[in-house]
């Protein structure tokens, strides 16, 4: 009897995920048509997670360069910083016969293949940010962390006049960004008469970058400046500083520059300069309509970094080659 | 077996056992509460591989180191707590310990027909894939014995199988023993139950405080004589028992009964009509599977609503759904182990003593330390409680002390009504002289006291008044003067006296 | 062993809150020892390392109710998170004043806590999953209420730009110092936190429940002790503590994280445990707890005046700990 009625609701169960599911793609499909005026296209995005404010700050610029494009409708999928599942959305995509693909993979190894596959199928494939191994991808789109590190290190060397005690509060020292900040920096600072008195993995968290701080600040009397690898952490040193009385007598340093973190920070005085690390976002739509038109484009483009201090917050920034 | 004797720690608890089983021959081993049966059993069963004397299976002699060995030799024993495993299927469990494997791997389908078979020959038809749990205990049971069976097994010991059986489930049981019998199987058969023994027994063997008392066959042995085996013929006077002077009538209970699974499922006592008069000791006696202690928990709101009937106390009806609410009508429980749920034993004696009075010993919440030690001290003055300090850990103490303070604990709540549920268990003599001393101060000043105890001798001597339990339900009622150890023990085994005995209730 | 128990100093040192001030002392002379070019000798340092772990400290408080009971905890660090966004959202975007935001925000710790101390105590499902299934809520709820992004001074108009609000007052009271700049305020909260668990564990009724809960639930119960009540108190306190904790990150970051405190209850149940406090239930206490929280703050802040890399860091933490809870081992008697 029991076994009998579980089957039936098994049956049942498969039934109705298989309608919502074609139903789904059905109605994906469904929009395009709906708009016999242009064009349209569908582009899928896949990122990796949205925990992280830079992501979801990511995502919002890719939707606000679509809004620009009507014809333009963009599916996003969070890949909630599961490979599988990432891998999943790729082929999913490609299922559903895309126009194009936009992916911040999480890794590279396991996403290379689905996205070769994917341009195979003859769908072209913009990669952001991390990238994957070789070349079997349309166009991949990055910030470049050793020249924003190196950008920083010859801002910090111009603004200390070639000499000082300098603070460096560095980013997860097993990540990539962590260790190209790091080596950016210390490459523009070689040679001249900067020292890094004091460094400790603060693995981006203001809270661990705070204590790094105190820590610091009770051991050293004479510091110049801090170098964060990140904003989050400048502002925890900047708050140490300040609580010790001692905030006026060094700079602060930091990257990202999101809008509401470490541009505001700057615009406050908090920050004496930040560099921005671009999302990409808006790149991506521009590079993807010209594949979707059919123009070449190159496989890489880096993007550019943008300095943000006092003079240059109210207009956005200054863009650095 | 014969000439068994074992010790655990310096005690004896089997000396010089002999124990003879028959192809196709069911034997009762019988005895009270503590007479060794249990031991006996395990140590067949290869629990105990430590024994003196020997062990012959068919003429060889043998000696179990292990129940796998037991198990290898043809001995099955079905405990009382059932050695099977819930969430597996039937099929695994049956295999339990030598799964059909081949290389490594189990073979699923191999071992499903196995215990297909297996069942069938005690005409049982069951899905094998199902798992045991969801059976009804009394399924549970025949599924050990197939499990037995299935394992070739030429001696099968049973221990109380039908304590949690219904009727119509023990009757399938007898049947079931009666084929066993057919295939040459013998059969070591623990009961409490007269009725039991009247319908099963072969040969009867009765052990007494660790002796061999003797075999019989069944015919040679009728109750009363039985009785007079496992009882022995001396009861010593321990202790002078007090004068009776009952006061009004402290409880009464009106058909209750006691549902410790839900009410949906089956009462452990049932329909239980008693009275309690202040001033008085009524012991409640009873074997194993009696329901003495569910009826104290089911009174005392431990089984919160979980019962029926009617209660009352000093002539009110009151319902107690919880131990806070007995507690504040003036009723206290002192529980069979006290080291499982009488005492707090990480905590000091001081805190253990006060804590079912806390409330009353903290205004606003906020505790007066110097208040608990001065009532600490006086409850456990008044048992003579002997230790360093107060402040000790309770589970430092010896037996004795521990009940003390559990005892301290329920005298600071001022009860009028207490439930002792086996008072002097694990207590030396001295310790038990002095609760017993306790007890008789206690009913001079007033309170009730309802007693159950497994030593005869001690329930003769203390109660006003016994009330015997069988299977949940009253068997009879006893005057001091009329109880004796042959008419409690055959009531409590739920064997009828004869009424040309006047002057006592019968319950059918 | 007899001359050792007539020696009062190793008989001293041989309680349980004996052997958790040995502990922290050892940890001391560590400091003396690498005191990261003096730095640990001034008085700035102690001062940092008491404010860094009383966040730590706060949770810690409310986690050994819990454990004393029988229990855990697992949701306090995203309880914090929550509490840390919602007291960023009232104070800094609703303008609402200090004396209602705190509140506000206690009530929100307290009702999670009851939540799962419903859950635990009434349905009772096992600590661990009733708090760990929390922990996930809480976080969701946070990011939610949040936006996934963090509640901070810089609000978003509606045409896209970014307008600076002040810090509201309480959060810079919170996050200063007094007694000339020797004393974080945020080490008082922790003390005040730490006499509020100890007046309910040592005086009140509640706390001997608490304690006989954890050492014999059924006990207990058969003694008439409110045992679903005293269970879902000590869940409620927790919340609060967390909530507590909550405030005092926001005020000290200025802003609400809903990333914030991920990892702390580990943090808290360590620092228990080091203190003496047995995961068992019904042994321990407040003041282990506090021992534990400085051995293990203290610890933190000598690796980190030391600049001590991160791989040695954890290694050391975690050999450290194993050690003390190895010394923490009572004689089976």
């Amino acid at each position: 009897m029991i076994p009998k009625i579980s089957r039936v609701l098994t049956l049942i169960l498969i039934a109705t995920a298989a309608i919502i599911l074609t139903g789904c793609n059905k109605s994906n499909e469904a929009a395009p048509a709906s708009a016999p005026q242009q064009k349209q296209f569908v582009i899928g995005m896949s990122q990796c997670n949205l925990g992280e404010p830079w992501r979801v700050h990511m995502n919002a610029d890719i939707a606000a360069a679509a809004a620009k494009h009507p014809e333009l409708n963009v599916i996003f999928k969070d890949a909630q910083n599961d490979t599988l599942q990432q891998r999943a959305q790729v082929e999913e995509f490609v299922s559903s016969k895309v126009d194009l693909i936009i992916i911040s993979p999480k890794e590279a190894q396991p996403l290379t293949e689905p996205v070769a596959d994917a341009v195979q199928a003859g769908i072209p494939v913009i990669v952001l940010d991390r990238r994957l191994l070789g070349t079997n991808y349309t166009c991949f789109i990055g910030a470049d962390n050793k020249k924003i590190g190196y950008a920083a290190g010859k801002w910090i060397v111009n603004a200390l006049g070639g000499h000082g005690n300098v603070v460096e509060l560095m980013g997860l020292q097993t990540s990539t960004p962590g260790q190209d900040r790091h080596s950016g920096f210390m490459a523009a600072i070689a040679g001249t008469d900067i020292k890094v008195i004091f460094s400790a993995d603060m693995q981006w968290l203001e809270p661990n970058a705070r204590q790094e701080m105190e820590s610091a600040l009770s051991r050293f009397d004479s510091i110049d400046l801090v170098y964060a690898h990140n904003d989050d952490g400048a502002h925890g040193a900047y708050l140490a500083a300040k609580a010790a009385g001692r905030d006026k007598q060094m700079k602060f340093v930091g990257i990202d520059a999101l809008p509401q973190e470490g541009v505001a920070y700057v615009q406050q005085g908090i920050l004496d300069a930040t560099f921005q690390y671009p999302t990409g976002g808006a790149q991506a739509i521009d590079t993807a309509l010209k594949i979707l038109h059919g123009e070449a484009v190159p496989q890489e483009i880096t993007l550019n970094t943008r300095l943000f201090t006092k003079d240059t917050v109210t207009q956005g920034g200054q863009e650095l080659p | 077996m014969s000439a068994i004797s074992k010790q655990f720690d310096g005690n004896q608890v089997l000396q010089d056992v002999q124990l003879e089983v028959h192809e196709g021959h069911v034997h009762i081993l019988a005895g009270e509460n503590g007479a060794g049966k249990s031991t006996l059993i395990k140590i067949l069963a290869g629990i105990y591989s430590d024994y003196e004397g020997r062990i012959e299976i068919s003429g060889k002699e043998v000696r179990p180191q292990s129940p796998l060995e037991a198990s290898a030799l043809g001995i099955a024993v079905i405990h009382q707590e059932l050695s099977l495993v819930g969430p597996m299927s039937v099929a695994d469990n049956m295999f339990l310990g030598h799964p059909l494997a081949r290389g490594g791997f189990v073979q699923k389908t191999k071992q499903e027909a196995g215990a297909a078979k297996s069942l069938g020959l005690l005409g049982l038809d069951l899905d094998v894939r199902q798992p045991i749990e969801q059976f009804p205990i009394g399924v549970r049971q025949m599924i050990e014995i197939a499990k037995a069976l299935h394992q070739n097994a030429r001696i099968i010991v049973m221990d109380e199988p039908t304590s949690a059986l219904n009727a119509p489930e023990a009757e399938k049981l007898f049947a079931l023993i009666q084929s066993l019998k057919q295939r040459g199987c013998g059969i070591i058969y623990i009961s409490h139950k007269m009725e039991e023994i009247e319908r099963l027994a072969d040969r009867i063997t009765v052990l007494r405080d660790g002796q061999w008392i003797g075999t019989a066959p069944a015919a040679e042995l009728p109750p009363p004589k039985l009785i007079q085996w496992m009882i022995g013929r001396e009861i010593s006077e321990q202790f002078p028992r007090h004068s009776q002077h009952p006061g009004s009538e402290r409880l009464r209970l009106e058909n209750f009964s006691v549902f410790p699974e839900g009410i949906s499922r089956r009462p452990v006592v049932r329909d239980i009509s008693l009275s309690v008069h202040a001033g008085e000791i009524v012991g409640i006696g009873g074997l194993q599977g009696s329901g003495a202690s569910e009826l104290f928990l089911g009174l005392f709101g431990g089984y919160g609503a979980s019962v029926r009937g009617n209660l009352h106390l000093d002539g009110n009806e009151v319902h107690l759904n919880s131990p806070k609410q007995a507690i504040t009508n003036g009723v206290a429980l002192l529980t069979n182990d006290r080291k499982a749920t009488g005492l707090v034993l990480s905590q000091s004696i001081t805190a253990n003593a006060t804590l079912a009075d806390l409330f009353r010993l903290s205004p606003w919440g906020w505790r007066r330390p110097v208040r608990e030690q001065a009532a600490a001290q006086t409850t456990t003055g008044l048992l003579h409680l002997r230790a360093a300090s107060l402040g000790m850990e309770v589970g430092a103490l010896s037996g004795g002390n521990q009940q003390k303070v559990a005892l301290a604990k329920w005298l600071q709540t001022r009860p009028k009504l207490l439930l002792l549920d086996e008072p002097t268990r694990g207590i030396d003599i001295g310790a038990k002289r002095e609760i017993y001393q306790q007890m008789n101060e206690w009913i001079a000043q007033g309170i009730a006291i309802l007693l159950i105890t497994s030593e005869m001798p001690e329930l003769l001597m203390l109660s006003d008044r016994i009330i015997v339990l069988h299977r949940g339900v009253v068997s009879a009622e006893f005057s001091r003067e009329q109880a004796t150890p042959e008419v409690v023990l055959a009531a409590a085994m739920g064997n009828k006296p004869s009424l040309a005995d006047g002057n006592h209730k019968v319950y059918e | 062993m007899s001359d050792k128990s007539k020696n009062p100093l190793l008989r001293a040192f041989a309680s349980p809150a004996g052997r958790a001030f040995l502990a922290l002392l050892l940890v001391l002379l560590l400091g003396v020892i690498f005191n990261g070019d003096s730095a640990f000798f001034k008085i700035g340092t102690h001062r940092d390392a008491l404010r860094q772990a009383s966040v730590y400290g706060i949770l810690a408080c409310g986690m050994t109710l819990v454990i004393i009971s029988g229990g855990i905890d697992l949701a306090v660090g995203s309880l914090l998170a929550l509490t840390a966004v919602c007291c960023a959202k009232m104070a800094i975007h609703w303008n609402w004043s200090g004396w209602l935001t705190v509140p506000a925000c206690l009530l929100v710790g307290a009702l999670c806590g009851s939540v799962s101390g419903f859950i635990t105590a009434r349905l009772r499902i096992q600590p661990f999953i009733a708090t760990l299934s929390m922990m996930v809520l809480a976080r969701g709820l946070a990011k939610y209420v949040s936006g996934g992004m963090k509640v901070s001074t810089a609000i978003m108009n509606p045409d896209g730009t970014y307008r600076y609000v002040d810090v509201p007052h309480f959060f810079r009271l919170v996050d200063s110092r007094i007694l000339g700049g020797n004393l974080s305020v945020v080490t008082l909260i922790f003390a005040a936190c730490v006499a509020l668990a100890w007046l309910l564990m040592a005086k009140h009724r509640w706390g001997s429940y608490l304690y006989a809960i954890g050492g014999n639930e059924e006990a207990s119960r058969l003694s008439g002790v409110p045992v679903v009540a005293a269970k879902m108190m000590a869940y409620v306190f927790s919340g609060i503590f967390a909530a507590v904790a909550g405030i005092c990150q926001a005020a000290q970051e200025q802003q609400g994280d809903p990333e914030a405190g991920a990892g702390y209850e580990l943090m808290a149940i360590a620092m228990v445990v080091i203190g003496g406090t047995s995961l068992m239930g019904g042994r321990g206490g407040i003041g282990l707890t506090l021992l534990g929280v400085l051995t293990i703050g203290y610890l933190d802040k000598i690796l980190s005046i030391n600049a001590v890399p991160e791989a040695g860091r954890l290694m050391l933490t975690g050999i450290i700990i194993v050690v003390a809870v190895l010394t923490q081992r009572r004689k089976r008697t």
